[in-house]
C-alpha cells in the first residue's frame, strides 16, 4: 500500500491517518511490531520527527503502544480497532452526504442511488 | 595536516610535470648519443660524422626547447596551483577542510620551490651529461681544486662558506618571489571584478614599489655612512659577504611581509565567486 | 546547545548589505528548508556557516564556536557549485575526504557509489555534470557531521536520483545532528523537512514547522511561499 500525502495538510495528521487505515484493513495486524521510526518515515518520504510525531499520536489514540525496550506494536485490543474502522466510515459517510446535499439530493433519492449502483455493480461482476 | 596536503598538492602537480621529465631524460639521451657520432674526434671519424649533423641540429632544438617549456611550466603551474586550487571552484573545498589557511599556503610554496629546486637540478644534470664526453671528469675536479686552492691563498679562508650564503640567497630570493605572485593574486581576489586583472596590477605595483625601495636603499647606505663603514672593510671577501647577507634579509623581510600579507587576505577578506 | 546561534550577524559588500542583523538559534536533530528568492542572503548565510566569509558585525558560532579549524570539522557542506579536482578520480576524492575528516565513513561512501551505478575508478572530468553533482553529495552524506550545509542539493539532479538524495537525507538523520537545506525547490523537499526559514532581502520573514504553515494557512509550505514571495 502506496503512502500519500497530499500538500496542504498537516503531515503527521495524513500520516495518523494512513496508519489508521492500515490498522484497521488489517494490513498492521494486531500484535503485529512496526518498524523503526526511521525506516517508517523512509517508507513514506517523511521526515523522521513527523514520523514520531504521528505515532505518538497514534499512542495517545490507543491504537499503537510502545514497550520501552522492544520498540512499538499494534494493539491487541480489537474493541479499539472496530471503534476507529467504525469512526472512520461514519466520517467517510458524512462526508458522502455532504456532497450529495451540495449536488442537490434528498435522503430517500441518496438511499436509491446506492440500491441501484450496487445492483449494477453485481450485474457487472457476474458478466 | 601540512603532510596531507603536501601529499595532495605533489600529485596534482607531478602530472604535468613526469612527462616533460621523461622527455628530457629522452631526450638527453638521444642528443647525447648524436653528439658522440657526429663531433668529430670523438667516436668515429669526421667522414661519417656530417650524417649526423642534421639530427644533432633537430635533437639539440628540441631538446632547448624542453629545458625552456619546463622552466615555463614550473612557474605556470606554480601561479596556477595557487590560483586555480584556492580562489576558484575548488576553494569551495579547499577552504572548508580542517586546515589553517597558513598551511594551505605553505604546502603550495614548499610544492613550488620543490618543482623550481627540480628543475634547476635536472637540466644541470642533463647539461653535465652532454658536457661530460668532451669535458673528463678529471678536467673538472682539477678545475675546482685550482679554484679551491686559489681562493684559499687570496683570501685565507675557504670558499664554503661563501658558496653556501649564495645558496642561501638563491633559495630565500625564489620563495620570494613565488610569496609574491601570491600576495599579487591574493589583493586581487579583494576586488569584485576582473581579478586577474588586479593580480597584474598588484604584480607590477609591488614591483615598482621594490624597486623604489631598493633605490631608496643605495641613497640610504651612503647618506648614514655606512658604504664607508663597508669599504673600511681592508678584506674585500667581507664586502662581497656582507652584501649578499644583506640581501638575504632583504628578500627574508620581503618575503615574510607577502606571506602575512596574503595569509590576512585569505583568512579574513576571502570572497569566493 | 544549538548546533549553531547567530546574533546581530550582519554581511555587507561594499554598499550592498547581504545581511541584515540576523538572529537566529538553530536546534539539533531537525531538518531545516532555508527558502528564499535569488539573493535573499541564502548563500551568504551559509558561506558564513561554513567559514568561508567573514562577518561584517555581529557573530555566529556552530557548537558554540566562532567558525575556524574545529567548526569545519563539525560540518559537512555542499556548495552549489562543483568543487571537486577534475583530474581525480572518484575513489581518490573519497580518500582525499577519509584523510582529511575523522568523521568520513568510506564503507557509506562506497555503498552509495554503487547504489547510483558510478564507477570509482572514473575520472571526475569524464563524467556528467549530474554525476559530479551525485558524487559530491555522497561525499558529502558519507561523514557523520554534527551540521549539515546542504546547498540545492536536487536541483540538477533527476527525479530518480531525487528520490535517492531525499532518502539519504531521512535516513542519515540523527538525533545530535542537523541538516539544513537551502532550495527553491520547495515542493520536492517539504515533507522531509521539519523547520522552514523564510529569508528575503538579507532578514528573516518567518520562521516555523512545516506541519504549523499548512495547519494555519491551509496550504503548502510551497503554496505559502508562492504567495509570500509573489513577483
Amino acid at each position: 500500500m502506496e503512502w500519500y500525502i497530499d500538500s496542504d495538510r498537516p503531515i503527521y495528521k495524513q500520516l495518523v491517518e494512513q496508519i489508521e487505515l492500515r490498522i484497521i484493513s488489517g494490513i498492521y495486524a494486531p500484535g503485529d511490531k512496526i518498524n523503526s521510526v526511521r525506516e517508517m518515515a523512509m517508507e513514506a518520504g517523511v521526515n523522521p520527527n513527523t514520523m514520531q510525531k504521528a505515532l505518538a499520536e497514534l499512542e495517545r489514540m490507543g491504537l499503537v503502544f510502545a514497550q520501552r525496550t522492544s520498540g512499538r506494536f499494534i494493539t491487541e485490543d480489537n474493541k479499539m480497532i472496530e471503534e476507529a474502522k467504525n469512526t472512520l466510515a461514519i466520517k467517510e459517510i458524512d462526508n458522502f452526504f455532504e456532497k450529495m446535499k451540495q449536488l442537490g439530493f434528498e435522503k430517500e433519492e441518496i438511499i436509491s442511488l446506492i440500491e441501484k449502483a450496487e445492483e449494477d455493480n453485481n450485474a457487472n461482476s457476474k458478466s | 595536516m601540512l603532510g596531507k596536503l603536501l601529499k595532495y598538492e605533489i600529485k596534482a602537480t607531478a602530472r604535468t610535470f613526469l612527462p616533460l621529465y621523461l622527455a628530457l631524460v629522452v631526450l638527453t639521451i638521444i642528443t647525447k648519443i648524436l653528439i658522440s657520432i657526429a663531433l668529430p674526434g670523438t667516436v668515429l671519424d669526421s667522414t661519417s660524422g656530417s650524417n649526423f649533423e642534421i639530427p644533432l641540429g633537430i635533437s639539440m632544438t628540441v631538446y632547448f626547447t624542453i629545458i625552456v617549456a619546463l622552466s615555463v611550466l614550473t612557474l605556470i603551474v606554480i601561479i596556477q596551483r595557487f590560483y586555480k586550487n584556492l580562489l576558484t571552484d575548488e576553494g569551495y573545498l579547499m577552504f572548508t577542510l580542517p586546515v589553517q589557511t597558513s598551511k594551505l599556503i605553505l604546502s603550495k610554496l614548499i610544492v613550488g620551490l620543490m618543482w623550481t629546486f627540480v628543475c634547476g637540478v635536472a637540466v644541470a644534470v642533463s647539461i653535465f651529461i652532454l658536457a661530460i664526453g668532451n669535458i673528463s671528469v678529471m678536467e673538472i675536479t682539477q678545475g675546482i681544486n685550482v679554484f679551491y686552492s686559489g681562493f684559499q691563498n687570496q683570501f685565507g679562508m675557504s670558499p664554503n662558506m661563501l658558496i653556501w650564503e649564495m645558496i642561501i640567497l638563491m633559495i630565500v630570493d625564489i620563495v620570494a618571489s613565488i610569496l609574491m605572485i601570491y600576495v599579487a593574486i591574493a589583493i586581487g581576489q579583494l576586488f569584485n571584478q576582473h581579478r586577474i586583472m588586479a593580480a597584474f596590477g598588484a604584480y607590477i605595483a609591488i614591483s615598482v614599489v621594490i624597486q623604489i625601495l631598493a633605490t631608496l636603499l643605495t641613497v640610504i647606505i651612503p647618506i648614514f655612512g655606512i658604504e664607508e663603514l663597508i669599504n673600511s672593510q681592508t678584506n674585500q671577501l667581507k664586502v662581497i659577504e656582507i652584501m649578499i647577507n644583506g640581501l638575504t634579509l632583504l628578500n627574508i623581510i620581503t618575503a615574510a611581509a607577502f606571506y602575512f600579507i596574503t595569509n590576512y587576505i585569505l583568512k579574513n577578506r576571502l570572497n569566493l565567486e | 546547545m544549538p548546533i549553531l546561534r547567530a546574533k546581530g550577524l550582519t554581511k555587507k559588500f561594499g554598499n550592498l548589505t547581504a545581511l541584515s542583523n540576523l538572529d537566529l538559534e538553530i536546534p539539533r536533530g531537525r531538518i531545516i528548508g532555508l527558502l528564499g528568492p535569488n539573493g535573499s542572503g541564502k548563500s551568504t548565510f551559509i558561506k558564513l556557516a561554513t567559514g568561508l566569509l567573514v562577518p561584517t558585525s555581529g557573530e555566529i558560532t556552530i557548537g558554540g564556536a566562532a567558525p575556524g579549524i574545529e567548526t569545519k570539522a563539525m560540518v559537512s557542506y555542499l556548495p552549489e557549485r562543483t568543487y571537486l579536482n577534475d583530474w581525480m578520480r572518484a575513489e581518490d576524492m573519497i580518500a582525499f575526504f577519509g584523510d582529511f575528516y575523522e568523521d568520513f565513513n568510506r564503507i557509506k561512501a562506497d555503498n552509495m557509489l554503487r547504489d547510483l551505478n558510478i564507477n570509482p575508478g572514473d575520472r571526475l572530468k569524464t563524467m556528467s555534470k549530474g554525476t559530479k553533482e551525485k558524487v559530491q553529495l555522497i561525499l558529502v552524506m558519507s561523514r557523520d557531521a554534527e551540521l549539515y550545509l546542504l546547498d540545492e542539493p536536487i536541483a540538477g539532479v533527476d527525479p530518480a536520483a531525487r528520490d535517492y538524495i531525499l532518502n539519504t537525507i531521512i535516513t542519515n538523520y540523527k538525533e545530535n545532528a542537523t541538516v539544513m537545506i537551502s532550495t527553491h525547490l520547495i515542493a520536492d523537499i517539504e515533507q522531509v523537512l521539519d523547520d522552514i526559514i523564510f529569508i528575503s532581502q538579507g532578514e528573516i520573514k518567518l520562521t516555523s514547522t512545516v506541519d504549523d504553515i499548512r495547519e494555519t494557512h491551509n496550504k503548502s509550505v510551497d503554496g505559502l511561499f508562492r504567495e509570500v514571495f509573489k513577483c
